[in-house]
């Protein structure tokens, strides 16, 4: 019977999980937007209407931030390439104990890193709101801000996946 | 530090991903990490380099040209998810009744027909293993020789433009171009996505020629794949699809629209058509974002580890270590070529075609082309290799989607035999292109004014090959027109 240690835990390890999926399903909508900025950049450069530079930006914001969430996404449904017909015949355990292995040994300092040394580069450019060099137009510090979200993804995904699993194998 | 670091690390990520059988990003993440290291310890790399892997992530944050690939991942998503597919099959296979065969080229026609609007290999498996493959059965082919047929059709779109693979490779080929440039220091312009386009049309035109050729010939006894009725509206949609298609490969391939565009155009396209058909329903959407997210984010994670594996690989000089051998192999460029393309097949054996854009593409290409200066003849080659890779059994992604797949178990030796005779086409073709560079159409010359600097630096190759004119910058080579913006 759990006790309302592993209880309290596990509800908030239920929610932690619950938003890395609204956060993953909510930004899968973005390709939409991007879709269509990006096919309307044609008609407003060549009809001479303008405004296709300020797509294009608006369209690089929104793609920065899609797939800094996707990365997190393909690994919350597995879908990552991978050469696994030889390791389908490992027994399902030890597939799971390399792939713990990895997240934490691999993963999870990398994300880390990322996140160490990017930092500076991100506060700098929200502080400022950093314009896009070449049009001025006003988010690129979005850009940057995505790539901090993405290596936080990661390394929230590594730390949630690490957690369940010790969780699992206590039973 | 002598170079062949780099050598090393790239033969452990194929020996790390089959023994493990982990996904090839964090394989390629802790194989940089733990050569950077053993780099870091022994002095032969600085610390402060690693610093800079958060630019190189940035930096594909910020490229025009990956915009494509969700984009191209959505075309996919809502061709696997809606109807439109079907229609053109039925239509397909009712147009080609006469000459009979009907299901096979039908099967065919429209793993040509989408495949420039179609995100991946994958997705077109997926989408032809549920729409033709039944039908190849119902006409009496084998499950080995339908699924054949399948894998075969579903890897059209790596080398008809202007499809994702061929995209990401125009790419990767253009920035291996501009690093062999900075180190010749050769004065031509270097090649850019609708170069690779354009040179793949010819190889692309004659693979399909011998592809039809054997489809027809292997199905010309088989029983007439019976054809549902196709109404005036599905005859209507499927003209239009292939005008719409035709006119968008038409104009990226002619540069007037940017790469990124015509995908957007296509999501559109597909979108709208979702929308007046309704089939496109909240259900059917939700799983079009869904495939699309994880497709995705399977892509880009591949890529940004790729960054960083490359980062480090260069770091050990181990591009440079690698043009010095090229450079001192008898034989010149054509020598260097019949080096790279092995060790590219090789590595396509256990690598599908991304992994070798993203892994060994950037390694192998840029001490390439400093030796040969071809660069759109190299791209094709390469083209061809990859769309090989994809189809060789027993590791080929279209091969073990396709299995995967198929409604019947298909044994893998009759697979192998079926898919013979189109692997011997490639191979045709593969030697074909080799033996004459000047099938590879150049849109733009490549060479400068000056004669010296357009000299191939050593073989024959770039006397035959048709090579490039100095008339565009390299930043503005990532498949945009000239004079656009």
């Amino acid at each position: 019977m759990p006790t309302d240690d592993t209880g309290s835990s596990r509800s908030a390890l239920r929610s932690f999980d619950r938003l890395l999926q609204q956060t993953t399903t909510s930004a899968s909508i973005l390709v939409l937007p991007v879709s269509l900025l990006l096919f309307l950049q044609w008609p407003l450069r060549d009809l001479g209407i303008g405004y296709s530079r300020e797509a294009n930006d608006l369209a690089q914001t929104l793609f920065a931030l899609y797939v800094a969430v996707a990365i997190t996404d393909a690994t919350r449904r597995n879908s990552h390439l991978a050469a696994d017909a030889f390791a389908l015949r490992y027994p399902p355990r030890l597939r799971r104990l390399l792939m713990r292995i990895a997240s934490v040994v691999v993963l999870a300092p990398w994300a880390l890193f990322i996140v160490y040394a990017s930092w500076p580069m991100v506060v700098q450019s929200v502080r400022q709101l950093e314009s896009f060099p070449e049009t001025y137009d006003p988010g690129y510090f979005i850009v940057k801000i995505a790539l901090l979200l993405l290596a936080l993804l990661i390394l929230l995904q590594v730390i949630l996946d690490a957690i369940r699993d010790g969780q699992a194998t206590t039973q | 530090m002598s170079g062949s670091e780099g050598l090393w690390m790239l033969g452990t990520v194929p020996a790390a991903l089959v023994a493990t059988g982990l996904p090839a990003w964090i394989v390629l993440i802790g194989v940089t990490l733990g050569f950077a290291a053993g780099g870091v310890v022994t002095d032969a790399l600085q610390m402060s380099l690693l610093t800079a892997m958060p630019a190189r992530i940035l930096g594909l944050l910020e490229h025009d040209l990956l915009q494509a690939l969700p984009l191209y991942v959505l075309m996919g998503a809502l061709l696997n998810h809606l109807p439109l597919a079907q229609t053109l099959f039925r239509a397909g296979s009712r147009a080609l009744a006469p000459i009979g065969a009907n299901a096979s080229l039908a099967g065919l026609r429209l793993g040509v027909l989408l495949a420039p609007m179609n995100g991946s290999v994958g997705a077109s498996a997926a989408m032809l293993s549920r729409t033709v493959q039944p039908r190849l059965d119902q006409s009496g082919m084998t499950p080995a020789k339908s699924a054949a047929l399948v894998c075969v059709a579903s890897t059209m779109g790596v080398v008809i433009p202007p499809s994702l693979v061929l995209i990401l490779l125009g790419d990767a080929m253009m920035r291996a171009h501009t690093e062999a440039v900075n180190i010749t220091g050769a004065a031509i312009r270097i090649i850019n996505t609708q170069d690779v386009f354009a040179g793949a049309l010819v190889p692309a035109g004659i693979l399909l020629a011998f592809c039809i050729a054997i489809t027809w010939w292997d199905a010309r006894n088989a029983t007439p794949a019976p054809t549902s009725a196709v109404t005036a509206r599905d005859w209507l949609v499927a003209a239009i699809t292939a005008a719409f298609i035709a006119s968008l490969l038409a104009g990226v391939t002619l540069g007037y629209l940017y790469a990124v565009e015509a995908a957007a155009a296509g999501g559109v396209a597909l979108f709208f058509y979702g929308v007046v058909t309704r089939s496109l329903t909240f259900d059917v959407l939700r799983a079009v974002l869904r495939d699309t997210m994880a497709v995705t984010g399977a892509l880009f994670a591949l890529l940004v580890a790729a960054t960083m594996f490359t980062l480090i690989v260069r770091a050990f000089g181990t591009d440079r270590w690698v043009a010095a051998m090229l450079q001192q192999l008898p034989g010149g460029g054509i020598a260097a070529v019949f080096v790279v393309l092995p060790i590219l097949a090789l590595c396509a054996l256990v690598l599908d075609a991304f992994e070798l854009i993203f892994v060994v593409v950037p390694v192998v290409m840029p001490p390439l082309l400093t030796v040969v200066p071809a660069a759109t003849w190299v791209a094709v080659l390469t083209l061809l290799i990859l769309q090989a890779s994809f189809l060789l059994p027993p590791f080929g992604y279209a091969v073990l989607m396709v299995r995967s797949r198929s409604p019947r178990p298909v044994p893998m030796r009759a697979l192998t035999r079926a898919l013979s005779p189109y692997l011997v086409a490639q191979f045709a073709v593969l030697t074909l292109i080799l033996a004459a560079p000047g099938l590879v159409w150049q849109r733009n010359p490549t060479t400068l004014s000056s004669p010296a600097a357009s000299e191939p630096a050593s073989g024959d190759i770039g006397d035959s090959a048709p090579d490039p004119q100095f008339d565009l910058p390299p930043d503005d080579a990532a498949g945009k027109p000239a004079g656009k913006e």
